[in-house]
């Protein structure tokens, strides 16, 4: 049975302007009559409540209905209200928990949400976030039937973001693949196994932490020397990514080989026991950058190692979230077919409940909160279009909502979370004066530049 | 099994004149290697720009990669016999201390790559030349290891030991040694195999029969095995213990591939040891590399002054032949071991400690001195290696041990 999409309703974001009524009342009806809305939004005691078809798997509805006028269309999932059978029996709206068929006085007949087509109305003017339309029932129509490639039962730590990666990304790269997962949570949970047993259902090994770039090098020239269709594929950590084994990532990039190497940031060698790597950001406690009287957890900013994949001019270069699976999802297909022309680099940014110090239950809420407040950018490269903001990043929400869910920040002062905050800000300057075309600090230069020819005539 | 079209650099057999890196390079083509990862590094260089050379002309019909370092020169050749890949590469010195990570790994991955080593000294002091140090360092990492003395020896023993790799009972690397300057720089006459007699010889790869990552075949490679309790340390053990009896076997197939060479093509080489004028032999030196020249000459010369005198030249130094080197000094009184390389930990040679170690299980127990010379590119002459046979005469006479001669420490 496929997934569907839905509208969803946040009453903590609601600040019950009303927009989404008036408009839905305008785009249905003609008038901006809130009454004739196919959405209510009213107050339950202290929130906010929502009256709307939630286009149920099983309409009680539909059940209810004696004349065939509701039914449940399996290619949409709308629940479709046909006018010519109708009788107005009214039998539809008790079966209704959600007020989501109601009697229109106006209209004379029940009336209900049918999503306008996929776009719904009343999502595109909500200001807040509070109404959102989740399309992520692609994923599972399209994903859904294909074999998870890691067994069941890895051994990750509770909640861990990184197993979610794995097998998302494996599900969808498929099996003809070699996947390379160098020394790390990747084949410390269990993926490359112990003792002759495997965690894994495609050819799989450790190379060392330091090499996965040149063994995959060389399994994806042999493979397309004999004629045969490989997918070259890492899942690795940043730590074996961005220092110990950087110069094999480095100049498999350069060589362009066709490889998939998609990066776990989890910003630090949390498989050893959470110790610093050169993606650890600033201030972040960490077992070798620990805070005391004199050690306030990292001194430094963390390297973005995405920017300098993205200098070796790869194929294809992106950041991607769990927080934003759709979005994942679609960098993840570029990024498998580009790495059958070249070098494809996928950085997902992998918040560890174990090593950052938050509740196993949050690690979706802490993903997002990391884009939502821009300490973490979502963006795309490719040679031809270079690169490109994959989500606004014009109106972040406060750092302090991310940093204050992570016990690794916990001991941060003002000064501190300033430094960060300024860090951010200049990241999201530098990207986007990037997707502009025009970094800042490139354009002063240019100026110099000018001024300086000037000076000289 | 292999679907790439091969082209023939060459079909007779001819003659032509060429240093040990240009001889080494026409093996790795009469070989129908598939992957070949390079990095340049002195004295080494001249040997991967051959390679390219040949590929670029069509000579030799593989993959070449070009890598950021020897690091991955290693690692690239590794995935690629995993995928299948008759694979080979060379390197020395500072080259091999920085592949010394995935060097260390391959022979338990069981993987038989070929490479050579144009046998450099190591650093500090720094230097660019000659010396088995590089070599010496790695010689207990489980590669098999095998010493020329010659260009001609080297082509053909880099033939050879794709044979000796891939033997189901092997299944290990195969470092073919050739030292730096001497060898590699060194022109000399040398007969080039005619391919369809090399292809008589050596049959298609068979490299990933075991182990492999092939979607067709999935498999883990390399799981975590060990630890405390469990099927770990048991399972560790034979992976060891299988290890160590490949090694032993290579030992009868290093010689039945020497046989074959010698069927087939025509030419014979000593497999693991090489007795030179030992018959009636009071006493011997034993040599290693393209010094044993030099020695062999300095040996007839003396026995054309009468002395007793008799040489054996290690061929296989990794596994170490014990019963042929015993049987090959047998009933000499006295033995010079000269080492071009410096075991540290026991003031001697490394080849030295080896020939000590073989003669325990001798009947008799000779006299030993252990001479180090030719470090950095220092020429070994035949004056030096006559002041060596005449001190292992001495040591004959007064049946003492002990000692070591640098030889080129009065050179000027």
């Amino acid at each position: 049975m496929p997934a569907y999409n839905t509208i969803a309703f946040r009453p903590e974001l609601c600040n019950g302007c009303g927009d989404c009524m008036r408009t839905c009342a305008e785009v249905k009806t003609g008038s901006a009559d809130s009454a004739n809305a196919r959405i209510q939004i009213s107050a339950d005691g202290d929130t906010l409540a929502l009256a709307l078809c939630r286009q149920c798997g099983d309409p009680k509805c539909v059940a209810n209905c004696p004349a065939a006028a509701l039914d449940k269309r399996l290619a949409d999932g709308v629940i479709a209200w046909d006018g010519s059978k109708c009788v107005n029996c009214l039998l539809c709206t008790v079966g209704c928990a959600y007020g989501g068929i109601v009697y229109n006085a106006a209209a004379q007949h029940v009336v209900k949400c049918d999503t306008c087509a996929g776009d719904p109305a009343c999502v595109r003017v909500c200001s807040t976030g509070a109404l959102r339309y989740l399309t992520t029932a692609r994923i599972y129509n399209e994903v859904g039937d294909l074999e998870d490639l890691f067994a069941p039962g890895l051994s990750g730590c509770q909640g861990c973001n990184t197993e979610l990666v794995m097998r998302h990304a494996l599900r969808r790269i498929g099996p003809d693949t070699v996947l390379a997962t160098p020394p790390g949570c990747i084949p410390g949970m269990g993926s490359v196994g112990y003792n002759g047993q495997t965690g894994t259902k495609v050819p799989v090994f450790h190379p060392l932490l330091t090499n996965t770039a040149s063994m995959l090098t060389g399994i994806r020239r042999q493979y397309r020397r004999l004629g045969r269709k490989v997918h070259a594929v890492a899942l690795a950590g940043d730590g074996g990514a961005a220092d110990v084994g950087f110069q094999s990532l480095s100049g498999a990039a350069e060589r362009g080989e066709e490889i998939l190497f998609i990066c776990v940031d989890n910003e630090g060698y949390m498989n050893t026991g959470m110790q610093r790597s050169s993606c650890t950001p600033f201030g972040a406690w960490t077992s070798t950058t620990p805070v005391g009287e004199r050690g306030r957890g990292k001194t430094q900013h963390a390297k973005n190692l995405p920017v300098i994949m993205m200098m070796h001019n790869c194929e294809y270069v992106a950041t991607a979230s769990t927080g934003f699976m759709e979005d994942l999802y679609a960098k993840l297909d570029r990024a498998l077919a580009a790495s059958e022309r070249g070098f494809a680099y996928l950085h997902i940014y992998s918040p560890c409940t174990t090593g950052w110090r938050f509740p196993s239950q949050d690690n979706i809420e802490v993903a997002r909160k990391a884009v939502e407040s821009d300490f973490v950018l979502l963006w795309e490269f490719t040679p031809a279009a270079g690169l490109q903001l994959t989500r606004d990043v014009s109106h972040p929400v406060s750092i302090s909502e991310y940093l204050r869910v992570l016990g690794k920040f916990r001991h941060l002062d003002d000064a501190e979370v300033h430094e960060i905050e300024a860090a951010v800000e200049r990241n999201r300057q530098f990207i986007t004066g990037l997707a502009q075309g025009q970094h800042p600090a490139m354009a002063r230069l240019a100026a110099d530049r000018a001024d300086d020819t000037g000076a000289r005539s | 099994m292999n679907a790439v079209p091969q082209p023939q650099a060459q079909t007779e057999s001819r003659v032509l004149v060429c240093d040990g890196n240009e001889a080494a390079a026409w093996a790795v083509a009469l070989a129908r290697v598939d992957m070949v990862a390079v990095y340049p590094i002195t004295p080494q260089s001249s040997l991967v720009e051959y390679l390219a050379k040949f590929v670029a002309d069509g000579r030799l019909n593989a993959e070449i990669v070009d890598v950021e370092g020897e690091h991955s020169v290693l690692s690239v050749l590794q995935g690629a016999a995993l995928a299948g890949a008759r694979t080979y590469t060379g390197t020395c010195g500072p080259g091999l201390a920085f592949m010394f990570e995935p060097y260390l790994r391959t022979p338990g991955l069981r993987l038989p790559i070929v490479m050579s080593i144009v046998t450099r000294d190591t650093l500090t002091p720094q230097s660019v030349w000659g010396g088995h140090q590089d070599a010496m360092s790695v010689r207990e990492t489980g590669w098999i290891q095998l010493y020329c003395e010659s260009v001609q020896e080297v082509l053909d023993t880099t033939i050879m030991a794709y044979r000796i790799a891939e033997h189901r009972n092997v299944m290990l690397p195969v470092n073919v040694c050739h030292d730096g300057n001497y060898l590699s720089f060194g022109a000399a006459r040398v007969e080039l195999p005619a391919p369809a007699e090399v292809d008589r010889f050596l049959p298609p790869p068979a490299v990933h029969w075991h182990a492999a990552l092939d979607p067709e075949r999935p498999m883990a490679v390399d799981p975590l095995t060990g630890g405390a309790g469990g099927p770990g340390p048991a399972m560790f053990v034979r992976y060891r213990k299988g290890h160590c009896a490949a090694m032993q076997n290579a030992l009868s197939v290093i010689e039945s591939v020497h046989a074959d060479w010698h069927r087939i093509i025509g030419r014979r080489h000593p497999a693991l040891v090489e007795p030179y004028r030992m018959e009636g032999a009071d006493f011997a030196l034993v040599t290693i590399g393209s010094m044993s020249g030099a020695a062999k000459d300095a040996v007839d010369a003396a026995r054309e002054r009468g002395l007793a005198v008799g040489l054996v030249r290690v061929k296989t130094y990794r596994p170490f032949p014990v019963q042929a080197l015993v049987r090959a000094l047998d009933g000499v009184r006295a033995i010079g071991v000269v080492d071009r390389s410096v075991s540290f930990g026991w003031n001697c040679g490394p080849l030295y400690q080896d020939v000590l170690t073989a003669l325990q299980s001798a009947a008799a127990r000779p006299a030993t001195l252990s001479f180090i010379g030719g470090l950095a590119g220092a020429d070994l002459t035949i004056g030096h290696f006559e002041r060596a046979i005449a001190l292992t005469r001495a040591q004959a006479r007064e049946g003492r041990s002990g000692g070591v001669i640098w030889l080129n420490e009065e050179d000027r």
